[in-house]
This record gives C-alpha cells, structure tokens and sequence, in this order.
C-alpha cells in the first residue's frame, strides 16, 4: 500500500513529541513513590473541572468544548504514590533534583542550549488527567539536534514535566484515572518540522531519540513509558496531532493512515485525535487555542549555574547512538543484534563482560538476548536465581575453553537449579569437558558407516556429545569418515 | 521588580514590559516579550516569554544584549460581555468581594490573576449562579485575608447591614480562607436580629485553575443564601471530592488544615446544612437555627482591639504572660487539655507556676479567658488542682467549648462594652451566638 504514495509530492510535514519517563526514586513535585506497582486504589475521589475565563473574557476553544461535554472525574489514590499534592490538595514540593540531572544530560545529549533559569509554567489541559486542571512543564533544552543518515535533524526544545493521570475507562461522562502515574517526571523531545522524508524514516528517528535518553540509563522502560505524539499534515489537509502512540514501531502506519484520511476528506480540521492500538486513529477534540501556558507561581524559578552545568557535562553518558556503531562496527554485531542488546536488561552485564574477557561479543549478545529468554519462555528458567559474578563466570569459563558455546544453556539450567552452586560445579556435574577431535572421531566410528544418509549421521554423533564440541567440527568430522 | 542594573538599561533602551525583544548573550539568543520579574528568583535574570508560550530566564551579565523589536500592547481587560436579565421569580443575593481571589481572571501573558467582582465577571466564571439567583455583586477591598483587622470586621458588618435594607434576600461574603472562621466570629456577634443568610465563602485552591473548590463552594453557598438558614455562617468543602459543602456554624468553625479543600470543620457541633453539588438541594443537620424573617437587622460593631491570645506550653515563662498587660486589656490562654496551665502545687524544683502572674493580671482588671488547646471538647476546671487553681483566682471559661479564636473575638467585642470585670465574665459565660452550646456533639 504504502509503496503506491509518494509523500514527498503530496507535500507530508511531520513534527515529533516524545514523552519519556524519568525512573527517579520520587515523583517530580513530591515524594511519592514512581514504582506504579500498586493495584487496588486506597480510595476514590470525585471532582468536576471547569473552564477559566481570560483576560479577553473569554473561555478557550478546546477548554470550553471540553467543559461542555460536563464530565465527573473519579480519581483513584493509591498508597505510597498518591499524595495531596497529586490530588491537588497541596502546593507542589521543590522541583525533584534528580529529574533535573537526568533532564539536563538528556539535554546535552541532544546538543541543546540549556537555560540559565528555567521557570516552571502551567499548561492548561481540561481533560481531567491532570487533578489541577494543568500540567506543570519547563524548557531546560533549546536549539538542539540528532543526526541522522548524515543530516542534522532539529530538536527544537526539550521539557521537563510531569506525567499526566492514566485513564481507566470513560463510560456516560464519567471519567475513571489512575492517580500513580500522575506527576511521574518526564522530558518531552519536540523536533523541527520534518519535510521530505517518508513514515518509515519518520519512525526510525523516532527510535533513535528514544535511543538517546537511554543513554542516561534512567529512564523508565515497558508499556506507556515512552509516547509519541505526532503531528501530521499533507499540503490539501490541515496539522493534525495524533496524542499518545504508545507503540514505535505503529509510527509510520499511523502517518500512512492519517495521509489517507486526509485525502479521503473534503476539508480537514484542524484537531486531536487519539492513537489507538491498530495503528488507526479517533477523533478527540479540536486543536487547542494558544494563550494556554501561564507562569506556576508556587515554584521558585531556578537558575542553573555554570559550575552545576559543567559538573554535568562532566559526567556525561556515552550517548547511545555512538554505542550502537560501536557495537556493530568494533564489536561487529549485527543490526539486529545491536539494537536488542543496547534494549536488553542485559546491556551493563553484556558490557562488563566484553570489556574484561576474550568472547566473541555476538555469542556474549546472543547467551543475553536470546538464549536466556528462550529459557525463561520455554523452560521457566527463574533468572533471579543466578547471581551477576556467575553469569561473568560463564564467560571465563567459555575463554579458557572449559566447555564449548553450545553448553551455555546447560549450565544457565543448572545454575538456575543449583543457585548455591558454581559454574565449576555445572561443568564437573554435567561433564562438559569439552571432546577433542580426536575423541570425537573414535565415538563417531561407532556409527558413521559409508554411504550412511548424511544428515542422520551428523545427527546421531551430535546426540552423543553435544555441548561438548562446536557443531562444525562434527559436521567436518562425519564428512571426513564418509570419504 | 529587576535589578536596579536592568531597570537602568531598559530605561536608556526605552523597553517596557511587554514588549518583544531580543536579548543575546555568546551563542544564546531569544526573541520574546519581556516579562516582569516576579517576586521569586534571581532578580538579575531577564524573563522572556518566547512564541510558544514558556517562559525563561537569562542571566544579566556585562556581554548580554537586549534589542528592542516591537513596542507591546498594553493589556486590557474587556468587561465580560454577558446580559443578565433578571428574574423575577428567583430570589435576590449580593455577593460582596473581602479579598482572596475566590473568582479571578487570568491574564495569560504575566500569568496574573484578576479578582473578579462585576456580576458579569461572575456570571461568566459561574454561569450556575443565574439558576439559582439573582445577583449582585461589590468589591469591598483587596486584602490578604491575614491582613484582615477589626476595622475591616467593622467596614464589612455595615455593608450587610445596607444589602440586607436594600432588599437582597441573601448575602455572600468571598474572603480568604486563612482567617476567614475569625471573620465569620466576628460577624456573629456583631450582626444581631438577622432577618437572611449571611455566609462567608472561600476557596483553598487558587481560582485560575479548573480545579478550584471556588466553584462548588460558590454554587452551594448561594443555594444557602437563598434557603430560611438566617444566620452567619461558613460554607466550603465538605470532603475532597466535589460533592458537597458543609454550612457551618461562624462561631464553631476553624480551618483545620492548610491545604485540603474540606479544610474547614464544625468543631463540637454538627454543621447547619449540608448543600449537594451538583444536585444543588439542602439537607439540614439541625434545627436550632434562626429562621429568615422580616426582623430588622441590627449592627452592634463596638469592638476593643486590645486583646491577645497566647498559647500555654511546657516552660513558658511566666514574665512572657507578665508583659501581655503592658499591650492588652485582656487575655485569652489556650490551657493544656480539659483547662490546665502550670500551676506547681508539688513545688517540683523545676516547674514554674503561672497562678501570681495571671492573679496579678486579673487584679488589675485584664479578664483571663481560657479555651482549649486541643480544639475539640469542653473546658472544665473542676477536674485536676490546676484547673482548680485557675477557676479559683478568676480565669473565665468553666464549661465553655468555645474554639480559641471564638473566644479572642467574643472578649474583642465584650470589653467594646464593658470594662466592668463582673460584667464582663457575665457576658463572656452567657451564650450570644452559638459559641457555647449546651451539650457537646458526639
């Protein structure tokens, strides 16, 4: 389908919001817990939201729509990550010093001009997810950018804000929202306007931004922790935003689908419309008016001094990007396997392990990426049972030659078995000394016979010591004697 | 307000507040409108306001570079463009502005927030107001509410007294929360014969926010104003959620929480009413209630701004509560539970007795008041020696469950009438306004 439009002619402008989750110890304005792992609401509470007049004496377009369809909000509170500051009974506490750090690496990473003073502001939303009736955010980035296949792409601003309420379910005017996720930090990445490139381009930029804030190895991971809004607009439509795209790889179905919506109609709207998980998208209200942010008088605005900036530069993570070259020119892993192990749990222990021991990286990779999740999926391998120094030990095993690539997984079983036990025991127990050549030729004449099918044959030597010597040297073998 | 440096260079440059520029600094550079400093932060630091809405700060330093790009508008506020037709069916209420900003506007670009008296303004911020009333609306003063002083009680007592005589059928009284239960005390006593509502409203959550409890508790507190409850009183949340509001009693009310909505709580009785949201129907907790009449309203506002109030705790020393007589003619003291202060009747080597000093005060003619410390509950000096002790050389307030602040204005307006010290504990222990109920709430 997507073959047959030609986006570049059809004029696609495409502008990036990326909402990623900080994982700091406390909420932003509060110190509330950002674990998110409470289940049942201690309690529920009920408000209503009403619009706020202006100095013109007028209510805002997208406000008042909002406070027209005379929605109840219920909102529950959940212990230890709910607080009065989060169900706005109480002013917000000073602004999270960590959230701050890690926003500020976030920032240089992406090359920005960090403020000297960065004051929080009050966003006007009306939806009900924020309790307030507005979310806080600051500018602590500007005039950034990413490169990407050579060229600079802009990163207009980045923010520092908290995350909104999540929503339960909305059913007759009655909107339910989960309280915890509510002031959990986050930076929201805005690129320039993205002319010329098509939605699969779209979409790998925005990996590679989310790539970015990993860098600082504090942000949050898993469902919802990362969110697009995306702004799309072809030359016959109209700026559409596209809120809350949860899933990256649904980027670029989205911006196909929302051009053909566009073709589709007469006359665009200006509008929200909702990500949903197909890849399509609803309608959700019109394009908010300007004139929505004003200054968050409670917080004290805070000056960013040279010393606390250069500290920072200081310290600087690797920036992920570099990492992922690295691994896939020096380390010579593949894409694939470049881009799963930089996402992988696994990442501090994959690098730990090719910084001290002489592995071949892609079997270190692949043992992290791949086999340990193979086990845990089909064999319920309980991975919490196996301390971080015996997964290393694995590997020096591996160097000295101990046991052979394809005994990785035996061993992970037994440890997981045996948690009081090491790696020398796996090897003594299951016997994996490795076979010479030699031993292995004396088995295989047992079985090998000429004219024997091939495969079978490879088949029954590899039964009889698998794990104990590479699978090519049995093949070389079996050919050897079949001669 | 900006450094007195910045202020002179935006003077040699001609650019005010609100205009756009562009201020640039090495590599920095940002076109905006130049805000004004507010109170917080570093004042050497210019705030701009760039296109998209966020304000930042860049610091002034001697290579910062500011350019004048375009003169800014003033901002103006249009008056709200409403038509209000009156009904004649509904009843009339005035709503009378005391300070706080219980309905504002705001003005995005500064973020400053506007009170908002006119009826239109109102109308236009609660546009429920119109179902339920007609209304009327007056600004008093602008004030803080902890700057609120007897002067105000007094300006505020006559101004209802001319809303009640021009005809209105309810009256309303926007005030900030912080002292407002002081007020609401005030008026008590001072507004006698009281033919309609009177009821002070607040709102814990600043009005610029479409959050704020100001809506529901204007809402509710307009319904009280229109129902036969004839008495001062406060009306606000009554839970966190949004609803309903309590209508409590002005003697009997403090607010017991600095930030939450249902901060305010009927201490020792039930509040009057409970008003639903969004039902907007009364529920009555009680009956003991003056009921709306044609009474005429009488305004005694004689009240003596010479009376203190200090809190009994472990070592106060007695010179502390000595120098009280050089400021006041009385004195109201908060005793440790049930009505005690430290009397040392075990002469313990340590402990110091307060009983010469408040003798010493009472003989010379400044009334002791005693209320309870602990808010809730009665006083009774019958029960431990240093209860008796107090009762014994004249301390008022045997068996009163009056709240602290209840107790300082009722004294603040007794000796406006009396300095007689007889007369005055007559007065003080004679119910007036619901400050001392017979039985306390379970």
């Amino acid at each position: 389908m997507s073959e047959k439009i030609n986006y570049k002619s059809l004029g696609l402008k495409c502008g990036l919001e990326i909402h990623q989750q900080l994982n700091t110890q406390h909420k932003l304005f509060c110190n509330c817990s950002t674990e998110m792992k409470e289940r049942n609401p201690a309690l529920t509470i009920k408000r209503k939201q009403h619009a706020v007049a202006s100095e013109l004496g007028e209510v805002d377009v997208a406000a008042q729509f909002e406070y027209l369809r005379d929605r109840t909000f219920h909102y529950q509170v959940f212990q230890n990550e709910t607080c009065l500051v989060e169900i706005d009974d109480e002013p917000p506490h000073n602004l999270n010093p960590e959230a701050l750090h890690i926003a500020l690496q976030i920032a240089l990473l992406f090359n920005c001009q960090i403020p000297e003073e960065i004051h929080m502001m009050r966003k006007t939303v009306i939806d009900g997810s924020n309790t307030g009736g507005f979310q806080r955010t600051a500018i602590i980035g500007l005039n950034g950018y990413i490169k990407f296949k050579g060229k600079k792409i802009e990163i207009t601003q980045i923010s520092l804000e908290e995350d909104a309420a999540s929503i339960v379910e909305e059913k007759n005017g009655n909107v339910t929202y989960r309280l915890n996720r509510l002031g959990v930090p986050l930076v929201e990445i805005d690129t320039g306007l993205l002319i010329g490139y098509a939605p699969e381009e779209i979409q790998e930029m925005a990996y590679l931004i989310g790539i970015m804030c990993r860098s600082t190895s504090k942000t949050r991971h898993g469902i919802g922790s990362i969110r697009q809004d995306i702004n799309v607009s072809i030359r016959k439509g109209a700026r559409v935003e596209v809120k809350g795209v949860q899933e990256l790889g649904l980027i670029a179905k989205i911006i196909e689908n929302e051009v053909k919506r566009q073709l589709t109609l007469k006359k665009v709207e200006e509008e929200t419309r909702i990500a949903k998980l197909d890849g399509t998208t609803e309608f959700a209200r019109p394009l908010p008016g300007a004139n929505r942010m004003y200054p968050e008088t409670d917080l004290e605005p805070m000056a960013i001094t040279k010393e606390y900036l250069e500290s920072i530069k200081k310290s600087l993570p690797e920036p992920w990007i570099n990492k992922m070259e690295r691994f896939k020119t020096k380390l010579r892993l593949s894409d694939l396997l470049a881009k799963e192990i930089l996402e992988s749990e696994y990442l501090n222990l994959f690098e730990k392990t090719i910084s001290s021991k002489r592995v071949e990286p892609s079997i270190v990779a692949t043992t992290f990426v791949s086999t340990i999740k193979d086990l845990e999926r089909r064999e319920k391998i309980d991975m919490s049972r196996i301390q971080e120094h015996k997964l290393l030990e694995i590997f020096d095993y591996l160097q000295d030659k101990k046991f052979v690539k394809e005994a990785i997984p035996e061993v992970i079983k037994y440890l997981a078995a045996y948690p009081q036990n090491g790696v020398g025991d796996a090897v003594k127990e299951l016997d994996l000394k490795p076979l010479s050549v030699s031993e292995v030729k004396e088995i295989a004449k047992g079985i090998v016979t000429p004219g024997m099918n091939f495969d079978k044959a490879v088949g029954i030597v590899m039964s009889k010591v698998r794990g104990k010597i590479d699978a090519q040297e049995v093949m070389k073998i079996v050919k050897s004697m079949m001669k | 307000m900006y450094s007195q440096e910045i202020e002179l260079l935006l003077k040699s440059k001609n650019i005010k507040i609100g205009d756009k520029v562009s201020a640039a600094k090495g590599k920095l550079i940002y076109d905006g409108i130049l805000m004004p400093r507010i109170e917080l932060g570093d004042p050497s630091s210019l705030v701009i306001k760039l296109p998209n809405g966020y304000n930042i700060g860049i610091k002034y330093e001697k290579d910062t570079k500011i350019r004048l790009k375009e003169r800014g508008r003033p901002i103006r506020f249009k008056p709200a463009q409403i038509t209000i037709k009156k009904d004649p069916t509904k009843p009339i209420v005035s709503i009378l502005g005391c300070g706080g900003t219980i309905a504002s506007r705001v003005e995005y670009t500064t973020g400053a927030v506007f009170p908002a008296f006119s009826p239109a303004d109102l109308l236009l911020s609660f546009p429920e107001l119109k179902d339920i009333a007609n209304i009327k609306g007056k600004k008093l003063f602008d004030l803080l509410s902890e700057d609120m002083t007897l002067s105000h009680w007094q300006i505020i007592a006559r101004e209802v007294e001319k809303e009640v005589k021009s005809g209105s059928d309810g009256i309303v009284l926007m005030h900030g929360t912080d002292t407002l239960h002081y007020t609401s005390a005030a008026l008590s006593f001072m507004l006698q014969n009281l033919p309609v509502p009177v009821i002070l409203v607040g709102a814990q959550r600043s009005s610029d926010r479409g959050s704020s409890d100001n809506l529901v508790n204007l809402v509710c507190t307009t319904v009280a104003a229109t129902s036969d409850i004839a008495e001062v009183s406060v009306c606000m949340h009554g839970s966190m959620s949004d609803d309903f509001c309590y209508l409590h009693q002005g003697t009997k009310v403090r607010k017991l929480h600095t930030s939450r909505r249902d901060a305010f709580q009927s201490v020792n009785v039930l509040p009057f009413a409970k008003i639903l949201y969004p039902e907007k129907r009364i529920e009555y907790l009680r009956t003991d209630y003056n009921k709306r009449d044609k009474k005429t309203i009488k305004v005694d506002d004689k009240l003596n701004p010479n009376v203190g109030i200090v809190y009994i705790y472990p070592s106060i020393k007695p010179e502390f509560i000595d120098s009280l007589s050089k400021l006041y003619e009385g004195v109201v003291i908060t005793g440790t539970g049930i009505g005690n202060a430290p009397t040392n009747p075990f002469n313990d080597k340590f402990a110091k007795s307060l009983i010469p000093t408040l003798k010493g005060l009472i003989d010379s003619g400044i009334p002791i008041v005693i209320a309870p410390e602990t808010i809730f509950g009665r006083i009774n000096m019958n029960i431990y020696t240093a209860g008796r002790l107090l009762e014994e050389i004249g301390v008022i307030g045997n068996y009163c469950d009056w709240l602290p602040e209840t107790a300082l204005v009722k004294l603040m307006f007794v000796l406006g009438h009396t300095k007689d010290m007889k007369k005055i504990r007559e007065m003080m222990l004679t119910n007036m306004a619901g400050e001392i109920s017979k039985r306390t709430e379970t």
